[in-house]
């Protein structure tokens, strides 16, 4: 453990000294490169806007290095890779598309992930937004924000782990450690297995991530709401509104964009969906997800890197245009609209 | 005192890499059942390799993780080689993972030819040579088929053998606890239409025949696949299972639909599974056996591999609180025999070096199984190991099926394209029990196998 310290903190510490010294020496080389002497005014101005052009790749530079090995790069290949067969030989054209448009398990998996976009990000930010709005007018708000707000720090894995346990089902007769079953049994019912419930199953995944991600959602829309003029609510008040108005004509108009926020990221988090899968179901009992079929494409015997691309490629068209449409609204708040 | 036990294997297996002359589980040249003529010869042959290291990712975990490092600490005594040993919950594709990432372990182990076959195709293994080919066909028990399933294409095209058989399991075996079966009055039966009517006889009785779970993580479905082949081995003769593994039987053929079916009177009727059917695809295959120990029992029966015992409850002894009998045949099936299905893992070099060989020359060493064997869930179709090592009769038995097998027929299941036999096969089977007829489930893995093809 202390090991594992003391090479992290060493890490921090040469990556910091590290980033110093490469903006340090780099300004000084391009100082002495483009040199601005008392002499020749004309040639020191043009050094001077040079160094203005220059200054900036100099700062952005690495990181551009960076996304370009890490982002861009890995986007190309997978798009090759997506031509050509299950090794990465062989070039066979738009065969793996065709493949994925007639595959019954890529066809369940458009369905279900369409069946997660619809639902949870939906559910997150319409819980998100009542527990801020009614959490606000409480004394013990913050309890509640805080036990709300605390799967977040649960990983996914976890989280479906826990859930697991609420799902879990004993044949016969056999005493139900279930959390869910043994409330349908406590009411006359009989229990389930509920993960291996077609089509239902999806909503019994959905519900963790719902659980992890309300918080999230709550906690942002808390911030949005706590910036709403005190003076449009006591306006509203005055002029007679009740709750259910001040709620729906003033306070959601106010706090639309950090909706959207939240609404998109979660959007985007959802079509990455993986590890809940993983762990519940593994796709079984119809409950496959495009990055949990991509997986198994790519490392389930064997693998197939032409098959996998194909999906990697889907799962990264499908998010592209919230990533944009996040990104502009971002880019118009800021420029004050 | 089982635990405690365990623990010091354990212990003294994470031990055997740092300090070489750790405590071995036997001590070298005491016991006469072993053979240490074996573990000197080797130890004088491979001297020459102190302190080169070696990795070694395999499927065992828990238990036989313990008992591959008591072996592997000989292998380390014997040549000073720094040999590591690391494994993973979904070992098949961790494996093909480090593979295509470039960088493998130097020993891949691994239950699955068909996944083996596909790394072999893409260049990942390291050939073993005509000597270990042939070493296998003398010295196993059915050399031939073993040599077969560790026989690929490789990335050139070419045909060579790449993967050891090391760890063999018979899987037609049929559980149960003889003092419930003395209770009952229950006899052992002896062909199909007998268990047929023995599970009848015990519904009647007001118990409940069978133990059947098919959980398995992200493998859920595999236990299934293992009662398919056994009944196809036993309805249809071994050259169209051969057919059936390669597709030229189609998964949509009458043979295997019926034989899916045949699985199905089983497993998917509410009287003769323990929980009903809706449990039998959830049971995780490890909780599944323990229904046979309850008192009152649960189950009478359950369809397992020879390595379940390693779930059974602490302290069962087989032979006396567990014993198996042979999946029956078919009084029907006169012509097909008593066929043993099995599967076994196969260690293949897939980083070559010294060290790996001089690992495949250990292999040959009755002392590698022999130590295994003392201990537990360790069979061997290697006819040079003595057979009193086994840790019981049952095993013993176990074993001597092996080495005398002349017709021994691997999973199926492993032999398929992974994409089927780890994968759609699975899933077909849960779907299968979830309710799905077999005509459709058995259509949709043809349709995968279609895809793949």
């Amino acid at each position: 453990m202390l090991s594992q310290i003391v090479s992290a903190l060493a890490v921090v510490v040469v990556a910091v000294f590290a980033c110093s010294a490469y903006f340090y020496f780099s300004n000084k080389i391009l100082d002495l490169a483009l040199p601005v002497k008392d002499g020749d005014i004309r040639a020191a101005s043009r050094n001077l806007n040079r160094r203005a052009l220059v200054r900036p790749w100099l700062f952005v530079g690495p990181a551009l290095f960076l996304l370009i090995v890490y982002l861009v790069y890995p986007v190309v290949a997978t798009f090759i890779l997506s031509f050509y067969d299950r090794a990465g030989e062989q070039f066979v054209g738009v065969a793996n598309y065709k493949w994925a448009l007639g595959d019954r398990e890529f066809r369940q998996s458009i369905f279900n992930n369409i069946l997660w976009l619809a639902v949870v990000p939906a559910a997150c930010t319409f819980f998100g937004l009542v527990i801020a709005v009614m959490t606000d007018r409480i004394w013990w708000g913050n309890i509640a924000k805080s036990i709300v707000f605390m799967p977040m720090a649960i990983s996914f894995v976890g989280a479906s782990v826990i859930w697991k346990f609420i799902y879990e089902y004993r044949g016969g007769n056999d005493v139900q450690i279930g959390l869910l079953n043994a409330i349908v049994q406590t009411f006359g019912g009989t229990p389930e297995v509920w993960i291996s419930v077609p089509f239902w199953n999806n909503f019994f995944l959905m519900v963790i991530l719902i659980w992890i991600q309300t918080g999230f959602a709550m906690v942002i829309l808390s911030a949005a709401l706590r910036g709403i003029p005190e003076e449009t609510i006591e306006a509203a008040v005055i002029d007679g509104a009740n709750g259910w108005q001040i709620f729906w004509r003033i306070m959601v108009p106010q706090v639309w964009g950090s909706i959207a926020v939240v609404w998109t990221t979660i959007t985007i988090l959802v079509l990455k969906v993986f590890d809940i899968v993983l762990t519940m179901t593994n796709g079984q009992w119809q409950s496959m997800v495009l990055a949990n079929l991509m997986f198994n494409w790519l490392f389930r015997g064997g693998g197939d890197s032409g098959r996998s691309a194909v999906i990697a490629i889907i799962i990264m068209l499908a998010v592209t245009p919230i990533m944009v449409w996040n990104v502009r609204r971002a880019n118009r708040e800021l420029k004050g609209h | 005192m089982k635990k405690s036990f365990l623990m010091g294997v354990a212990v003294a297996a994470l031990f055997a890499g740092a300090a070489s002359a750790a405590d071995l589980k036997f001590a070298p040249g005491q016991d006469s059942k072993f053979n240490w003529k074996s573990y000197d010869e080797f130890k004088a042959a491979h001297a020459d390799l102190k302190g080169q290291p070696l990795t070694i990712f395999g499927p065992w975990r828990g238990e036989d993780e313990a008992f591959f490092m008591s072996v592997l600490a000989y292998f380390t005594e014997a040549t000073g080689i720094e040999a590591k040993y690391s494994s993973s919950e979904n070992y098949e594709q961790q494996i093909v993972i480090d593979t295509q990432a470039g960088s493998p372990p130097n020993i891949a182990v691994l239950p699955q030819p068909g996944l083996l076959a596909d790394l072999a195709s893409k260049g990942y293994l390291t050939p073993l040579g005509d000597e270990n080919s042939k070493w296998i066909k003398d010295n196993y028990g059915a050399g031939d088929s073993w040599v077969g399933y560790g026989t690929y294409k490789g990335k050139d095209g070419k045909e060579a053998f790449y993967a050891f058989p090391y760890k063999a399991d018979v899987k037609s075996l049929v559980w149960y606890v003889p003092e419930n079966f003395e209770e009952a009055g229950y006899k052992i039966p002896t062909t199909m239409e007998e268990l047929h009517a023995l599970t009848d006889q015990i519904v009647k009785d007001g118990g409940v025949p069978w133990c059947i779970g098919l959980g398995s993580g992200g493998a859920t479905g595999w236990p299934a696949t293992d009662w398919v082949e056994d009944i196809m081995l036993r309805t249809q003769p071994p050259e169209a299972y051969d057919k059936w593994t390669t597709n030229e039987l189609k998964f949509t053929d009458p043979a295997v639909i019926a034989a899916i079916d045949e699985f199905g009177k089983f497993a998917k009727n509410e009287k003769y599974v323990d929980g009903g059917v809706a449990a039998v695809a959830s049971t995780d295959f490890r909780d599944s056996p323990k229904g046979l120990f309850a008192v009152p029992p649960k189950c009478y029966m359950h369809h397992q591999a020879s390595f379940i015992p390693s779930f059974f409850p602490e302290g069962t002894k087989l032979g006396q609180d567990a014993d198996f009998f042979y999946m029956p045949t078919f009084a029907s099936h006169p012509e097909l025999g008593k066929p043993v299905l099995g599967a076994g893992t196969l260690v293949s070099i897939t980083k070559d070096s010294k060290a790996a060989r001089a690992f495949i020359d250990f292999l040959k060493t009755p002392i590698a199984h022999e130590v295994w064997m003392a201990q537990s869930s360790f069979l061997t179709p290697y006819k040079g190991v003595g057979t009193e090592a086994y840790a019981n009769p049952q095993m013993k038995k176990e074993g001597e099926i092996l080495t005398s097998a002349t017709t021994f027929r691997f999973d199926g299941s492993d032999l398929m394209p992974g994409k089927i036999g780890a994968g759609a096969f699975w899933t077909g089977m849960v779907d299968f029990v979830g309710g799905k007829s077999a005509q459709d489930a058995a259509g949709e893995i043809q349709s995968a196998w279609d895809g793949i093809k």
